[in-house]
């Protein structure tokens, strides 16, 4: 059976595209997948450096599409997690180095090398959008609770949608503390205007950070709920389409959460 | 196609569809011969639609005219092979001036050309609407979607974005909306921005007043439920 791509896009940049990408990459291999995850930021690469596999680059994508290696010698292998591989983008040439056709013709080799590839889409609708979405089967669109944010998300939602892709939602970096204040759109207000299918919730973790600058994979954190979400966004992506969406809640004392639980009954 | 016998009065003939037949008014005053002549330039125009058409002649307000009728109705089947031809229907027509006129926009709404773009769908960031017409949108405009009318438009959903009445220069369109909660909005040359939230989700709409752009509950003071009878806008 081919193998499918999922392109990670967003529209607005710093939203989180480049860590989830790594993570849902990571946490399908650790479901056993054959997964290989992207880097579409060419001339802007960090996928490598947040995965922590910088110092092992040899050759990248626009190697593979000038032909100059194969698409095995370019694909990087993630020592901690069986089955994850990593594309790296290259850091000299700019986004006009690869043409949509020359996607839809790795996206099909990936397909046949991979059961899951993701593409972790640069910012912007630009050229490095359009090479990322051509040859997309899926979209999995992140987006934070700010109102630019949603903006940029709902015009990539279009466009998607004008290349027949039907995208995913995820709304990260919720704080929800601040939403139960009103100081933070909800999750149900990013909703409301983007008005796709919801696919997961991630809070506002600090541990982010941390995997980001050593390297580590998030979802291999135990304690990150970050991690945790990211884990169950990746199972809903592959597999198990209907597992509950957890609503990230503020930390409340003892007897609030059962006051909590007492008035859900009535 | 007959827009241009319709509108002249004084011809002696006029033709119009109504539901499934053909409306003949003539003139009764006229000599048969004169009648048949002019009839035969409009059903020429009909080509095969005549074939098997029922058709009523309208002799107006005029009486006594059944002999006329029974000669012109034999006139069309034998040249046009028409299929059944009366006389109109008595009860549809009513001496009250009111009534009749009220009867002719019945009529007319038949054979009406929308003047109206109706759109279904949310209306995204980047995206825009623009036409000549009246703008119809099922759906909500999000923030950063833009929509240009030349007459009204009106939201059966929420308005965030952008929305251009009346462009370029009508000043008596409205933008309605269920939720009004526009980024900015324009009826004519004018511009408003930055509505202040209104009491939350109820249908709104902009007008012009004083030559300013307001904004007013729909429910409470909808523009048309002063008319007298519906019209086509």
């Amino acid at each position: 059976m081919e193998g499918k791509v999922i392109v990670v896009t967003s529209g607005k940049g710093g939203v989180g595209k480049t860590t989830v990408t790594a993570s849902i990459g990571a946490a399908l291999a650790m479901q056993g997948k054959r997964v290989a995850v992207v880097d579409m930021d060419i001339g802007l690469r960090n996928l490598d450096v947040v995965m922590g596999l910088e110092n092992r680059v040899v050759f990248n994508i626009v190697d593979i599409i000038k032909g100059k290696c194969k698409l095995k010698q370019a694909a990087i292998k993630d020592r901690r997690i069986e089955n994850l591989f990593l594309i790296p983008a290259s850091q000299s040439d700019d986004k006009n180095a690869i043409k949509p056709e020359n996607m839809v013709w790795l996206a099909n080799k990936m397909r046949k090398e991979y059961d899951v590839t993701l593409l972790d889409c640069p910012a912007g609708i630009e050229q490095g959008f359009k090479n990322s979405i051509v040859a997309a089967d899926e979209a999995v669109v992140v987006c934070t609770p700010e109102v630019s944010a949603v903006r940029d998300a709902d015009r990539i939602i279009g466009l998607l949608y004008a290349q027949s892709i039907t995208p995913k939602l995820i709304v990260n970096r919720i704080v929800p503390k601040m939403v139960e204040n009103g100081d933070m759109l909800s999750h149900e207000d990013v909703v409301e205007v983007l008005s796709i299918d919801l696919i997961g919730l991630i809070e506002m973790d600090d541990r982010v950070v941390v995997s980001t600058n050593t390297g580590t994979p998030l979802v291999l954190q135990n304690d990150s709920k970050a991690g945790k979400a990211l884990t169950r966004i990746a199972m809903r992506l592959d597999g198990h389409p209907d597992l509950a969406i957890e609503n990230p809640m503020a930390q409340k004392g003892f007897w609030k959460k059962i006051g909590l639980k007492l008035s859900r009954k009535n | 196609m007959y827009d241009d016998i319709k509108n002249n009065e004084n011809m002696p003939v006029r033709l119009k569809g109504v539901g499934d037949s053909l409306w003949v008014s003539i003139n009764p005053l006229l000599p048969v011969d004169r009648l048949q002549n002019e009839l035969i330039k409009p059903f020429e125009r009909l080509k095969h639609l005549a074939i098997n058409a029922r058709v009523i002649i309208d002799p107006g307000d005029h009486k006594n005219c059944d002999k006329l009728i029974e000669e012109l109705g034999n006139f069309l089947k034998t040249k046009f092979q028409v299929g059944h031809v009366s006389k109109p229907n008595a009860i549809k027509r009513s001496v009250n001036k009111n009534r009749i006129r009220q009867q002719d926009m019945g009529n007319s709404w038949h054979h009406y050309r929308s003047d109206v773009l109706m759109i279904a769908g949310r209306v995204r960031s980047g995206q825009k609407i623009e036409t000549k017409k009246h703008l119809l949108v099922l759906g909500d405009l999000n923030p950063g979607a833009e929509l240009i009318a030349g007459g009204d438009i009106i939201i059966m959903g929420s308005l965030k974005g952008k929305a251009s009445a009346g462009q370029p220069d009508k000043e008596d369109t409205i933008i309605m909306a269920l939720e009004f909660r526009p980024t900015q909005i324009q009826i004519g040359g004018f511009v408003a921005a930055g509505i202040p939230d209104t009491s939350g989700k109820k249908p709104e709409f902009a007008f012009i007043e004083n030559n300013a752009i307001v904004v007013d509950d729909y429910i409470k003071n909808n523009p048309f439920s002063r008319l007298a009878w519906p019209e086509v806008r």
